[in-house]
């Protein structure tokens, strides 16, 4: 018997045929598995608040951090913010490069990408959600912006008039700007921007099954995702009342709840199998408008000081959300671009009895109004009632929130005379939106009322610069001046605490919040129930 | 009667007027909606652009108009948030509202005229005195709160019934309770001051001479007159029950008018809070002119007298 012969060019076609066979099964399996196929189960989000129907339109971004959650279940972007990466998440786009003069930046689409409605994605429907982009920031791209360009078809390239720097980092925050967004053109144009906001169309993991305008909105696994996604049915409900949607959790009418106040932190972290999610939030720090005028008080850095050293951050924290937030030394969130660490301003009422003296104010003084963000009257009242400790008197003012934002925006002209303002911000992207917000003389919020103009100086120098390590050397100075001369005083991180119920998997809470740039629960995909 | 009719008609059309006129002013003096938005990293040019989108850098004259010319067509303007017209939203929430309303108003009728005619009946005793602390406590506890305690009690304890949002029949029970307990209480009140005045009336007395059974005078003789006045409260508190039970759809998570009302006023959104005041406002004066009509026809003193 003769025993066959192999030659070494029969095995390799062999094994080649074999390798073939596994790759084509794996994909099988791997297509089989993916999106839809093998998702489960239900998912209920109960809402803090109404839902507006334009936050379903990437188009018309506000530049809040709300419309976020949807945008990240029903649409995706090229890039954006998810888990710890900042805005470079690759999502759409399997790879992007900014050219190395910041002139142009250039996308690759991922293979075989499509819509909900089976349309594909492509460099076409970029081009067109980036030209026809209305919504925060939109002045920005359109002055910066030369011509998009579609290269090939899964190419586009964004060339610019002059460096933009901050292109990627604006482009792909979804909680800042919306035209890394991409909607499918055709349908768009077909029903137009109203009725795109009732039956939106994306490329997200989640398709709308159901939308009502303000209540709820149903969502099913798209199938055609390209990744895998958990979960097959997505609503979400707004429930404005607290206590109702702590009763829903409960229930298990819902498996996580939005924003669970103070009173109710306790009660919900004992039921059982309730995980708490407090989320870092928002960055509380004092203002002292127009601290640069001679007269008022604050205008001597000792005063300033003196502030800092009376506010009891830890107290405030214990106080206001269990002690879930986060004592914080820089007024920016560690969770931007170029913000620097800074450790945690000591609280001291002596020295800072002792700093009021030196400057003139043995018996302390008093403040005309404290104004803290609406509707966080109860952290006024506790900065008014630690500001009297060392001398300083001031009485709570509580306004309506669009007032509030109305009267920020009218300048110093509506904070007259001696004024404190606790304001709660959270800006993501980078630290220059907080310093073009906050501090910058003329700037959105700030107006007249900070005016620094050495710091303005070194910011338009940071704005000038092409340099990244310039740029980050110049962030980190203008950073440190403000603090170190009290400009700002931080107080602390808020917590914005969620719960999750037992249905959902998790090891820790940050399984189900994993982006630290936001404080909801996305990628939404990422979320498993159990059966 | 003619001449009658078309002067309440007028009536009705300038008190249409002046509501549009107040409410146009009113929710703009709560100041800039866009001002809402402004957070964080907004920018003026944003701010702008929403401005424009709304209409809202146009001067107040010229949005009036605008409104008023809309109005007359039967358009109440598109909702900012939802850029929807409004009066597609309305009529989306108004079954869910009119669901509640009716249910809300069958309970208050169902408990405000058993105990307010028990309680006139019985007047003095300890009946009425029961009856008088349900109609106090129907007053003064507040819905807010007896919808938590509702939903703490049937949803999370006993697990009866749902905790919020609609669907079935007992999605209604709690919000519809809640709503129906305090108009119960005026209910009451209104049943047995007007039984009282009822049945000190010559001709129940009457009937009581000719030797009627106590039930018949009631039931037959007095009930009957002294339930006019209660009905046209009941009307009037629907009309309010469907477009006003704000706090007890917000403490539901109930998708009625009363919410949608709230979300409005919440987000200044403008043309929602106008066309959810206007079209309450056109039922209660609708209402009031049927029932103006209906009493002039039934009671020609009235058109004579006005």
């Amino acid at each position: 018997m003769k025993c066959p012969r192999f030659e070494a060019q029969s095995v390799f076609r062999l094994l080649a045929v074999v390798l073939i066979l596994i790759a084509g099964a794996s994909t099988v399996l791997m297509f089989s598995s993916r999106a839809g196929a093998a998702a489960k189960g239900k998912l209920t989000l109960a809402w803090h608040a109404g839902f507006a129907s334009r936050w379903l339109d990437p188009q018309e971004h506000d530049g809040t951090a709300t419309p976020d959650n949807f945008f990240t279940a029903i649409h995706d972007a090229l890039i954006k913010n998810q888990g710890t990466q900042l805005f470079d998440h690759p999502a759409l786009a399997e790879r992007f490069t900014i050219a190395p003069d910041s002139k142009s930046a250039t996308f690759t689409l991922r293979k075989g990408t499509k819509f909900h409605n089976g349309d594909p994605v492509t460099p076409q429907d970029v081009k067109f959600s980036y030209e026809n982009y209305r919504g925060s920031k939109a002045d920005v791209f359109k002055k910066k912006t030369e011509r998009v360009e579609i290269v090939d078809d899964r190419t586009v390239r964004f060339v610019f008039k002059e460096p933009f720097l901050d292109f990627a980092i604006l482009f792909g925050t979804a909680n800042v700007a919306g035209p890394a967004w991409v909607v499918p053109e055709k349908y768009y144009k077909q029903v137009g921007p109203d009725a795109f906001k009732q039956k939106p169309v994306g490329a997200g993991p989640y398709k709308l099954v159901r939308h009502e305008p303000g209540v709820k909105v149903e969502m099913e696994a798209f199938d055609g995702y390209y990744r895998p996604v958990n979960v097959k049915q997505l609503v979400m409900i707004s429930v404005p009342e607290a206590a109702t949607r702590v009763a829903m959790l409960e229930r298990g009418e819902a498996d996580i709840i939005y924003n669970v106040p103070g009173e109710l932190i306790n009660k919900v972290g004992k039921l059982p199998g309730v995980t708490l999610a407090p989320v870092l939030s928002g960055s509380f720090f004092v203002e002292f408008p127009g601290f640069q005028d001679p007269k008022n008080p604050f205008h001597d850095k000792r005063v300033r000081e003196a502030v800092s050293l009376a506010v009891d951050r830890r107290g405030m924290n214990q106080a206001e959300t269990a002690g879930m937030g986060k004592p914080t030394g820089n007024w920016i969130n560690d969770d931007v671009q170029y913000a620097i660490e800074w450790p945690e301003f000591p609280r001291n009422v002596e020295k800072a009895k002792q700093l009021l003296r030196e400057a003139g104010y043995p018996n302390g003084f008093d403040v005309d109004w404290v104004t803290p963000l609406p509707a966080f009257y109860s952290r006024g009242e506790r900065l008014i009632s630690q500001l009297r400790e060392v001398g300083i008197r001031g009485r709570l003012q509580t306004m309506e929130r669009g007032i509030f934002f109305q009267r920020l925006q009218g300048g110093l002209k509506e904070f007259p005379g001696t004024q404190i303002i606790l304001h709660g911000v959270r800006i993501a992207g980078s630290w220059s939106f907080w310093y073009e917000g906050y501090f910058k003389c003329g700037g959105f919020s700030s107006r007249d009322r900070i005016c620094v103009k050495d710091l303005d100086g070194k910011f338009d120098q940071y704005e000038r610069s092409i340099n990244p390590a310039e740029r980050k050397k110049l962030a980190e100075e203008i950073q440190r001046a403000i603090l170190e001369n009290y400009y700002l005083v931080p107080v602390f991180r808020h917590a914005f605490v969620n719960a999750i119920g037992p249905r959902v998997v998790l090891q820790k809470w940050q399984d189900v919040f994993p982006t630290i740039t936001t404080g909801y629960a996305y990628p939404w995909e990422e979320i498993k129930v159990k059966d | 009667m003619a001449q009658f009719i078309i002067r309440r008609i007028m009536y009705s059309v300038v008190t249409l007027f002046i509501l549009s006129g107040t409410i146009f002013l009113i929710v703009r003096l709560t100041g800039d909606p866009v001002a809402l938005m402004a957070e964080a990293s907004a920018r003026p040019e944003d701010l702008e652009r929403v401005r424009h989108l709304w209409g809202l850098d146009r001067s107040w004259p010229v949005q009036y108009v605008t409104f008023m010319q809309n109005a007359l067509q039967g358009e109440l303007g598109k909702s900012f948030n939802y850029r929807l017209p409004v009066s597609e939203l309305y009529f989306q929430r108004l079954p869910n509202s009119l669901t509640l309303g009716l249910a809300a108003t069958l309970i208050s009728l169902l408990i405000g005229i058993p105990a307010g005619i028990i309680s006139a009946v019985k007047v003095n005793t300890a009946w009425d005195n029961v009856a008088k602390g349900v109609a106090l406590l129907g007053l003064s506890i507040p819905g807010f709160w007896l919808g938590l305690v509702l939903i703490l009690v049937f949803s999370v304890w006993l697990r009866w019934l749902p905790t919020s949002g609609s669907g079935d029949w007992r999605h209604v029970v709690m919000p519809a309770l809640a709503l129906g307990w305090y108009f119960a209480a005026s209910m009451l009140r209104l049943t047995r001051s007007s039984m009282l005045e009822v049945l000190g009336s010559e001709y129940i007395k009457l009937a009581r001479l000719k030797g009627l059974p106590d039930f018949v005078v009631i039931a037959m003789h007095a009930f009957k007159n002294a339930l006019i006045p209660v009905f046209t409260l009941a009307g009037v508190n629907m009309v309010v029950m469907v477009n006003a039970a704000v706090i007890i759809e917000v403490i539901f998570a109930w998708p009625g008018i009363g919410r949608l009302l709230y979300e409005g006023i919440f987000q200044r959104d403008f043309p929602l809070v106008q066309g959810v005041v206007i079209m309450a406002g056109f039922m209660i004066v609708g209402i009031n002119l049927v029932v103006d009509i209906l009493y002039a026809f039934i009671d020609p003193r009235i058109r004579l007298s006005r």
